[in-house]
Protein backbone atom coordinates (compact mmCIF):
# COMPACT_ATOMS: atom_id res chain seq x y z
CA UNK A 1 0.00 0.00 0.00
CA UNK A 2 1.09 3.41 -1.11
CA UNK A 3 1.97 5.80 1.45
CA UNK A 4 -0.38 8.42 0.65
CA UNK A 5 -2.94 5.45 1.22
CA UNK A 6 -2.11 4.37 4.31
CA UNK A 7 -1.63 8.00 5.76
CA UNK A 8 -5.19 8.31 4.99
CA UNK A 9 -6.44 5.64 6.70
CA UNK A 10 -4.48 6.38 9.87
CA UNK A 11 -6.47 10.10 9.49
CA UNK A 12 -9.51 8.13 8.70
CA UNK A 13 -9.24 5.41 12.24
CA UNK A 14 -8.15 8.47 14.40
CA UNK A 15 -11.31 11.01 13.39
CA UNK A 16 -12.89 7.09 14.54
CA UNK A 17 -14.53 6.53 10.65
CA UNK A 18 -12.44 3.42 9.94
CA UNK A 19 -14.69 0.42 9.35
CA UNK A 20 -14.22 -3.19 10.49
CA UNK A 21 -11.99 -4.16 7.12
CA UNK A 22 -9.99 -1.23 7.37
CA UNK A 23 -9.33 -1.93 11.13
CA UNK A 24 -7.77 -5.21 9.61
CA UNK A 25 -5.64 -3.51 7.43
CA UNK A 26 -4.20 -0.94 9.57
CA UNK A 27 -3.58 -4.48 11.93
CA UNK A 28 -1.82 -5.60 8.72
CA UNK A 29 0.23 -2.58 8.41
CA UNK A 30 1.12 -2.34 12.69
CA UNK A 31 2.10 -5.78 12.03
CA UNK A 32 4.50 -5.49 9.00
CA UNK A 33 5.96 -2.09 10.98
CA UNK A 34 4.38 0.11 7.84
CA UNK A 35 2.28 2.14 10.73
CA UNK A 36 3.86 3.06 14.24
CA UNK A 37 1.00 2.69 17.39
CA UNK A 38 2.25 6.46 18.04
CA UNK A 39 0.58 7.41 14.70
CA UNK A 40 -2.95 6.54 16.15
CA UNK A 41 -3.69 9.58 18.07
CA UNK A 42 -6.44 8.57 20.78
CA UNK A 43 -4.68 4.76 21.22
CA UNK A 44 -0.99 6.76 21.88
CA UNK A 45 -3.02 8.87 24.00
CA UNK A 46 -3.94 6.11 26.18
CA UNK A 47 -0.69 4.42 25.92
CA UNK A 48 1.13 7.63 27.35
CA UNK A 49 -1.73 7.47 30.56
CA UNK A 50 -0.93 4.10 31.23
CA UNK A 51 2.67 4.77 30.84
CA UNK A 52 2.33 7.33 33.35
CA UNK A 53 -0.41 5.86 35.94
CA UNK A 54 1.87 5.42 39.08
CA UNK A 55 1.33 2.37 41.42
CA UNK A 56 2.64 2.49 44.56
CA UNK A 57 5.73 0.14 45.24
CA UNK A 58 5.70 -2.99 47.77
CA UNK A 59 5.87 -2.18 51.17
CA UNK A 60 9.10 -3.07 53.59
CA UNK A 61 7.35 -6.40 54.60
CA UNK A 62 8.38 -7.66 50.46
CA UNK A 63 12.18 -6.35 51.26
CA UNK A 64 11.83 -8.52 54.94
CA UNK A 65 10.59 -11.53 53.09
CA UNK A 66 13.07 -11.80 50.70
CA UNK A 67 15.95 -11.52 52.79
CA UNK A 68 14.74 -13.77 55.04
CA UNK A 69 14.75 -15.86 51.31
CA UNK A 70 17.98 -15.17 50.77
CA UNK A 71 19.46 -15.74 54.26
CA UNK A 72 18.03 -19.19 54.53
CA UNK A 73 19.34 -20.38 50.76
CA UNK A 74 22.94 -19.07 52.29
CA UNK A 75 22.76 -20.85 54.97
CA UNK A 76 21.47 -24.01 53.26
CA UNK A 77 24.49 -23.57 50.94
CA UNK A 78 26.91 -23.33 53.82
CA UNK A 79 25.26 -26.99 55.02
CA UNK A 80 26.06 -28.39 51.74
CA UNK A 81 29.61 -27.20 51.90
CA UNK A 82 30.14 -28.07 55.10
CA UNK A 83 28.98 -31.98 54.49
CA UNK A 84 30.36 -31.62 51.16
CA UNK A 85 33.05 -30.89 50.45
CA UNK A 86 34.41 -29.65 53.69
CA UNK A 87 37.70 -28.07 55.25
CA UNK A 88 37.45 -30.52 57.94
CA UNK A 89 35.87 -33.70 56.25
CA UNK A 90 37.40 -34.08 53.05
CA UNK A 91 40.86 -35.03 53.73
CA UNK A 92 39.57 -37.44 55.90
CA UNK A 93 37.08 -38.56 53.73
CA UNK A 94 39.38 -39.11 50.51
CA UNK A 95 42.03 -40.95 53.01
CA UNK A 96 39.45 -43.04 53.93
CA UNK A 97 37.65 -44.11 50.28
CA UNK A 98 41.61 -44.07 49.37
CA UNK A 99 41.86 -46.99 52.54
CA UNK A 100 38.75 -48.39 50.97
CA UNK A 101 39.37 -48.52 47.53
CA UNK A 102 42.78 -50.03 48.65
CA UNK A 103 41.82 -52.99 50.43
CA UNK A 104 39.22 -53.53 47.96
CA UNK A 105 42.01 -54.12 45.78
CA UNK A 106 43.92 -55.64 48.14
CA UNK A 107 41.45 -57.77 48.51
CA UNK A 108 40.62 -58.80 45.28
CA UNK A 109 43.92 -59.64 44.17
CA UNK A 110 44.51 -62.05 47.96
CA UNK A 111 41.56 -64.15 46.76
CA UNK A 112 41.16 -63.86 42.71
CA UNK A 113 43.35 -62.03 39.95
CA UNK A 114 40.99 -58.60 39.13
CA UNK A 115 41.16 -57.80 35.44
CA UNK A 116 43.64 -54.83 35.14
CA UNK A 117 40.69 -52.61 33.73
CA UNK A 118 38.79 -52.90 37.43
CA UNK A 119 41.89 -51.42 38.98
CA UNK A 120 42.52 -48.85 36.43
CA UNK A 121 38.91 -47.79 36.70
CA UNK A 122 39.33 -47.56 40.72
CA UNK A 123 42.36 -45.36 40.22
CA UNK A 124 41.19 -42.83 38.01
CA UNK A 125 38.52 -42.79 40.36
CA UNK A 126 40.70 -42.41 43.45
CA UNK A 127 43.06 -39.81 41.22
CA UNK A 128 39.59 -37.36 40.32
CA UNK A 129 38.68 -37.63 44.23
CA UNK A 130 41.66 -36.30 45.06
CA UNK A 131 41.70 -33.33 42.35
CA UNK A 132 38.28 -32.77 43.52
CA UNK A 133 39.69 -32.00 47.44
CA UNK A 134 42.30 -29.98 46.34
CA UNK A 135 40.33 -27.63 44.05
CA UNK A 136 38.17 -27.45 46.79
CA UNK A 137 40.31 -26.91 49.35
CA UNK A 138 42.02 -23.74 47.25
CA UNK A 139 38.89 -22.18 47.64
CA UNK A 140 39.34 -21.93 51.30
CA UNK A 141 40.03 -18.63 52.87
CA UNK A 142 42.57 -20.41 55.51
CA UNK A 143 46.22 -20.37 54.08
CA UNK A 144 47.01 -23.50 55.75
CA UNK A 145 44.01 -25.15 54.03
CA UNK A 146 45.25 -24.12 50.63
CA UNK A 147 49.04 -24.90 51.70
CA UNK A 148 47.13 -28.55 52.46
CA UNK A 149 45.82 -28.63 49.23
CA UNK A 150 48.89 -27.95 47.08
CA UNK A 151 50.79 -30.67 49.13
CA UNK A 152 47.85 -33.12 47.69
CA UNK A 153 49.31 -33.04 44.47
CA UNK A 154 52.74 -34.82 45.90
CA UNK A 155 50.25 -37.90 46.82
CA UNK A 156 48.95 -37.40 42.65
CA UNK A 157 51.26 -39.80 39.87
CA UNK A 158 49.51 -37.32 37.45
CA UNK A 159 47.42 -34.63 37.13
CA UNK A 160 44.88 -32.96 34.66
CA UNK A 161 44.91 -29.71 32.90
CA UNK A 162 42.74 -28.63 35.74
CA UNK A 163 44.61 -28.94 38.35
CA UNK A 164 47.87 -27.56 37.00
CA UNK A 165 45.66 -24.32 36.10
CA UNK A 166 44.48 -23.81 39.34
CA UNK A 167 47.83 -24.36 40.40
CA UNK A 168 48.98 -21.47 38.23
CA UNK A 169 46.03 -19.71 39.22
CA UNK A 170 47.73 -19.73 43.36
CA UNK A 171 51.06 -19.26 42.24
CA UNK A 172 49.93 -15.81 40.51
CA UNK A 173 47.46 -14.84 42.70
CA UNK A 174 47.35 -16.24 45.75
CA UNK A 175 47.67 -13.52 49.02
CA UNK A 176 50.12 -15.63 50.69
CA UNK A 177 53.83 -16.15 49.86
CA UNK A 178 54.61 -19.35 51.44
CA UNK A 179 51.09 -21.33 49.55
CA UNK A 180 52.59 -19.17 46.03
CA UNK A 181 56.10 -21.34 46.65
CA UNK A 182 54.25 -24.43 47.63
CA UNK A 183 52.71 -23.88 44.55
CA UNK A 184 55.72 -23.29 42.19
CA UNK A 185 56.88 -26.93 44.08
CA UNK A 186 54.42 -28.50 43.43
CA UNK A 187 54.49 -27.46 39.12
CA UNK A 188 58.19 -28.70 39.41
CA UNK A 189 57.61 -32.08 38.54
CA UNK A 190 55.42 -31.60 35.94
CA UNK A 191 58.26 -28.99 34.19
CA UNK A 192 58.71 -31.84 31.47
CA UNK A 193 55.09 -30.30 29.67
CA UNK A 194 55.68 -27.69 27.51
CA UNK A 195 52.01 -25.83 28.82
CA UNK A 196 53.78 -26.22 32.63
CA UNK A 197 56.88 -24.26 31.39
CA UNK A 198 54.81 -21.69 29.09
CA UNK A 199 53.52 -21.01 32.06
CA UNK A 200 55.96 -20.43 34.77
CA UNK A 201 57.97 -18.23 32.44
CA UNK A 202 54.35 -16.18 32.23
CA UNK A 203 54.80 -15.97 36.33
CA UNK A 204 57.77 -14.44 36.55
CA UNK A 205 56.40 -11.09 35.38
CA UNK A 206 53.50 -11.66 37.49
CA UNK A 207 55.45 -11.92 40.88
CA UNK A 208 55.83 -8.94 43.47
CA UNK A 209 57.53 -11.35 46.24
CA UNK A 210 61.32 -11.37 46.04
CA UNK A 211 61.31 -15.04 47.15
CA UNK A 212 58.94 -16.67 44.93
CA UNK A 213 60.95 -14.47 42.40
CA UNK A 214 64.25 -15.73 42.91
CA UNK A 215 62.94 -19.43 43.29
CA UNK A 216 61.25 -19.13 39.57
CA UNK A 217 64.99 -17.70 38.80
CA UNK A 218 66.81 -20.41 40.31
CA UNK A 219 64.38 -23.49 38.48
CA UNK A 220 64.31 -21.61 34.89
CA UNK A 221 68.44 -21.65 35.44
CA UNK A 222 67.44 -25.84 36.42
CA UNK A 223 65.47 -26.38 33.54
CA UNK A 224 67.48 -24.54 31.30
CA UNK A 225 64.63 -22.56 29.85
CA UNK A 226 66.34 -19.74 27.86
CA UNK A 227 62.38 -18.38 26.80
CA UNK A 228 62.83 -17.01 30.46
CA UNK A 229 65.29 -14.50 29.83
CA UNK A 230 63.18 -11.75 28.84
CA UNK A 231 61.14 -12.16 31.06
CA UNK A 232 63.52 -12.11 34.35
CA UNK A 233 65.37 -9.21 32.52
CA UNK A 234 62.22 -7.50 32.62
CA UNK A 235 62.70 -7.70 36.56
CA UNK A 236 66.24 -6.39 36.47
CA UNK A 237 64.64 -3.52 34.73
CA UNK A 238 61.71 -2.93 37.41
CA UNK A 239 62.50 -0.09 39.84
CA UNK A 240 60.49 -2.44 42.13
CA UNK A 241 62.58 -5.22 42.56
CA UNK A 242 65.18 -5.43 45.09
CA UNK A 243 69.41 -5.40 44.88
CA UNK A 244 69.68 -9.06 46.47
CA UNK A 245 67.15 -10.24 44.09
CA UNK A 246 68.76 -8.23 40.88
CA UNK A 247 71.58 -9.83 41.52
CA UNK A 248 70.54 -13.41 42.54
CA UNK A 249 69.10 -12.86 38.31
CA UNK A 250 71.72 -11.22 36.94
CA UNK A 251 73.54 -14.65 37.85
CA UNK A 252 70.65 -16.61 36.76
CA UNK A 253 70.57 -15.06 33.22
CA UNK A 254 74.45 -15.41 32.81
CA UNK A 255 74.12 -18.99 33.48
CA UNK A 256 71.25 -19.34 31.16
CA UNK A 257 72.45 -17.64 28.08
CA UNK B 1 22.21 -12.76 36.81
CA UNK B 2 25.44 -14.52 35.69
CA UNK B 3 27.18 -13.59 38.88
CA UNK B 4 24.33 -15.25 40.22
CA UNK B 5 23.65 -18.32 38.71
CA UNK B 6 27.39 -18.84 39.37
CA UNK B 7 27.22 -19.03 43.19
CA UNK B 8 27.45 -14.99 43.98
CA UNK B 9 23.63 -14.82 45.51
CA UNK B 10 24.38 -11.54 46.76
CA UNK B 11 24.30 -9.79 43.33
CA UNK B 12 20.43 -10.92 43.45
CA UNK B 13 19.56 -8.33 46.07
CA UNK B 14 20.98 -5.84 43.35
CA UNK B 15 18.71 -7.13 40.68
CA UNK B 16 15.67 -7.14 43.37
CA UNK B 17 16.17 -3.91 44.32
CA UNK B 18 16.28 -2.72 40.46
CA UNK B 19 13.11 -4.78 39.34
CA UNK B 20 10.80 -5.31 42.76
CA UNK B 21 8.97 -2.05 42.12
CA UNK B 22 8.02 -3.07 38.18
CA UNK B 23 7.59 -6.58 38.95
CA UNK B 24 5.27 -5.70 41.76
CA UNK B 25 3.23 -3.24 39.30
CA UNK B 26 3.04 -5.76 36.92
CA UNK B 27 1.44 -8.11 39.52
CA UNK B 28 -0.67 -5.87 41.17
CA UNK B 29 -1.62 -4.62 37.51
CA UNK B 30 -3.19 -8.66 37.28
CA UNK B 31 -4.90 -8.61 40.56
CA UNK B 32 -5.04 -5.07 42.57
CA UNK B 33 -4.18 -6.75 45.58
CA UNK B 34 -1.22 -5.52 47.28
CA UNK B 35 -0.61 -8.47 49.70
CA UNK B 36 -0.74 -10.84 46.82
CA UNK B 37 1.02 -8.96 44.50
CA UNK B 38 3.90 -8.94 46.96
CA UNK B 39 3.83 -12.75 47.58
CA UNK B 40 4.12 -13.09 43.69
CA UNK B 41 7.26 -10.79 43.50
CA UNK B 42 8.38 -13.05 46.26
CA UNK B 43 7.75 -16.14 44.68
CA UNK B 44 8.98 -15.08 41.82
CA UNK B 45 12.51 -14.08 43.00
CA UNK B 46 11.98 -17.61 44.70
CA UNK B 47 11.98 -19.49 41.33
CA UNK B 48 15.09 -17.14 39.88
CA UNK B 49 17.18 -18.17 42.65
CA UNK B 50 16.03 -21.97 42.42
CA UNK B 51 15.96 -22.35 39.07
CA UNK B 52 19.31 -19.74 38.49
CA UNK B 53 21.18 -22.38 36.97
CA UNK B 54 19.35 -22.47 33.81
CA UNK B 55 19.30 -19.03 32.95
CA UNK B 56 21.57 -19.07 29.74
CA UNK B 57 22.56 -15.58 29.68
CA UNK B 58 22.43 -15.17 26.20
CA UNK B 59 19.13 -13.28 26.86
CA UNK B 60 18.02 -10.64 28.90
CA UNK B 61 17.65 -10.98 32.46
CA UNK B 62 13.87 -8.76 32.36
CA UNK B 63 12.65 -11.03 29.77
CA UNK B 64 13.65 -14.28 31.12
CA UNK B 65 12.32 -12.52 35.09
CA UNK B 66 8.91 -11.64 33.38
CA UNK B 67 8.77 -15.34 31.51
CA UNK B 68 8.52 -16.61 35.50
CA UNK B 69 6.26 -13.79 36.68
CA UNK B 70 4.35 -15.24 33.91
CA UNK B 71 4.51 -18.51 34.78
CA UNK B 72 3.52 -17.25 38.90
CA UNK B 73 0.68 -15.63 38.19
CA UNK B 74 -1.16 -18.51 36.18
CA UNK B 75 -0.07 -20.86 38.54
CA UNK B 76 -1.81 -18.89 41.36
CA UNK B 77 -4.67 -18.07 39.34
CA UNK B 78 -4.64 -21.52 37.91
CA UNK B 79 -5.58 -22.66 41.58
CA UNK B 80 -7.74 -19.92 42.15
CA UNK B 81 -9.52 -19.57 39.91
CA UNK B 82 -13.19 -18.19 41.01
CA UNK B 83 -12.30 -14.27 40.19
CA UNK B 84 -14.04 -11.39 41.70
CA UNK B 85 -15.09 -10.20 38.30
CA UNK B 86 -16.81 -6.96 39.57
CA UNK B 87 -19.93 -5.70 37.77
CA UNK B 88 -19.94 -2.68 35.97
CA UNK B 89 -22.85 -0.85 37.81
CA UNK B 90 -20.50 -1.37 40.59
CA UNK B 91 -17.83 0.71 39.26
CA UNK B 92 -19.21 3.83 40.18
CA UNK B 93 -18.99 3.33 43.42
CA UNK B 94 -15.20 3.37 43.04
CA UNK B 95 -15.36 6.75 41.46
CA UNK B 96 -15.56 10.07 43.29
CA UNK B 97 -13.28 9.14 46.40
CA UNK B 98 -10.30 10.52 45.38
CA UNK B 99 -9.53 12.83 48.36
CA UNK B 100 -7.20 15.68 46.31
CA UNK B 101 -7.60 19.19 46.04
CA UNK B 102 -9.83 20.41 43.02
CA UNK B 103 -7.29 21.07 40.39
CA UNK B 104 -5.92 17.39 41.23
CA UNK B 105 -9.42 15.96 41.18
CA UNK B 106 -9.97 15.61 37.20
CA UNK B 107 -6.13 14.28 36.59
CA UNK B 108 -7.32 11.68 39.47
CA UNK B 109 -10.34 10.84 38.26
CA UNK B 110 -9.10 9.92 35.15
CA UNK B 111 -6.23 8.27 36.43
CA UNK B 112 -8.71 6.11 38.80
CA UNK B 113 -11.38 5.53 35.33
CA UNK B 114 -8.05 4.22 33.19
CA UNK B 115 -7.32 1.42 35.98
CA UNK B 116 -10.84 0.77 36.54
CA UNK B 117 -10.94 -0.02 32.58
CA UNK B 118 -7.99 -1.74 32.53
CA UNK B 119 -9.46 -3.68 35.15
CA UNK B 120 -12.31 -4.72 32.89
CA UNK B 121 -10.11 -5.86 30.01
CA UNK B 122 -10.02 -10.16 29.49
CA UNK B 123 -6.68 -11.17 31.34
CA UNK B 124 -4.48 -11.70 27.72
CA UNK B 125 -4.62 -7.69 26.94
CA UNK B 126 -4.44 -6.48 30.90
CA UNK B 127 -1.19 -8.62 30.83
CA UNK B 128 -0.12 -7.32 27.49
CA UNK B 129 -0.52 -3.54 28.36
CA UNK B 130 1.27 -4.14 31.68
CA UNK B 131 4.24 -6.14 29.93
CA UNK B 132 4.38 -3.03 27.07
CA UNK B 133 4.54 -0.72 30.39
CA UNK B 134 6.73 -2.40 32.25
CA UNK B 135 9.09 -3.66 29.78
CA UNK B 136 9.35 -0.30 28.58
CA UNK B 137 7.96 -0.76 25.22
CA UNK B 138 10.43 -3.01 24.05
CA UNK B 139 8.34 -4.98 21.71
CA UNK B 140 10.90 -7.18 20.45
CA UNK B 141 11.48 -8.98 23.78
CA UNK B 142 7.61 -9.20 24.74
CA UNK B 143 7.92 -11.45 21.44
CA UNK B 144 10.51 -13.45 22.91
CA UNK B 145 8.19 -14.25 26.17
CA UNK B 146 5.08 -14.39 24.29
CA UNK B 147 6.60 -16.89 21.61
CA UNK B 148 5.68 -14.27 18.51
CA UNK B 149 7.08 -11.67 15.91
CA UNK B 150 7.50 -8.14 17.41
CA UNK B 151 4.67 -7.39 14.68
CA UNK B 152 2.32 -9.64 16.24
CA UNK B 153 3.14 -8.07 19.53
CA UNK B 154 2.12 -4.37 18.26
CA UNK B 155 -0.95 -6.07 17.04
CA UNK B 156 -1.92 -7.16 20.49
CA UNK B 157 -1.37 -3.93 21.73
CA UNK B 158 -3.24 -2.31 19.22
CA UNK B 159 -6.45 -4.77 20.14
CA UNK B 160 -5.71 -4.33 23.40
CA UNK B 161 -5.38 0.03 23.08
CA UNK B 162 -9.02 -0.20 21.23
CA UNK B 163 -10.65 -2.66 23.86
CA UNK B 164 -9.58 -0.33 27.16
CA UNK B 165 -10.67 2.80 24.51
CA UNK B 166 -14.38 1.21 23.62
CA UNK B 167 -14.63 0.61 27.96
CA UNK B 168 -12.92 3.67 28.88
CA UNK B 169 -15.53 5.82 26.59
CA UNK B 170 -18.69 3.49 28.60
CA UNK B 171 -17.16 4.49 31.52
CA UNK B 172 -17.12 8.27 30.78
CA UNK B 173 -20.37 7.79 29.56
CA UNK B 174 -21.80 6.33 33.12
CA UNK B 175 -20.34 9.54 34.75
Amino acid sequence: MEQQRINELIAKYNEGLADPSEIRSLEQLIEEGKVELTSLNELARLDEEIMKTQVHGPTIRLDDAFHAMMEKEKARQNRFSISWPSITWLPRIGVAAAMLVAGWVAGSKWSSPAPDSNVQQLTQQVSELKEMMLLSLLEKESATERLKAVSLTSEMDKVSDKVTNALFQTLNKDPNVNVRLAALDALKPYVQQSNVREGLVRAIALQDSPLVQVSLAELMVAIQEKKSVTELKKLLESNKTPKEVKERIQKSIQVLI
Amino acid sequence: MEKVRDGDLDKLGLLFQRYKRPLYGFFYGLNRSQELSEDLVQNTFFRILKYRHLFRGDGDFRTWMFHIARNVSHDHFRKDKIRDKEDIDKWGGRLGHADHQESDMKKAEDEQMLTIAMDRLPEDKREILLLSKFQEKKYSEIGELLGCTEGAVKVKVFRALQELKAVYQQLEKRM
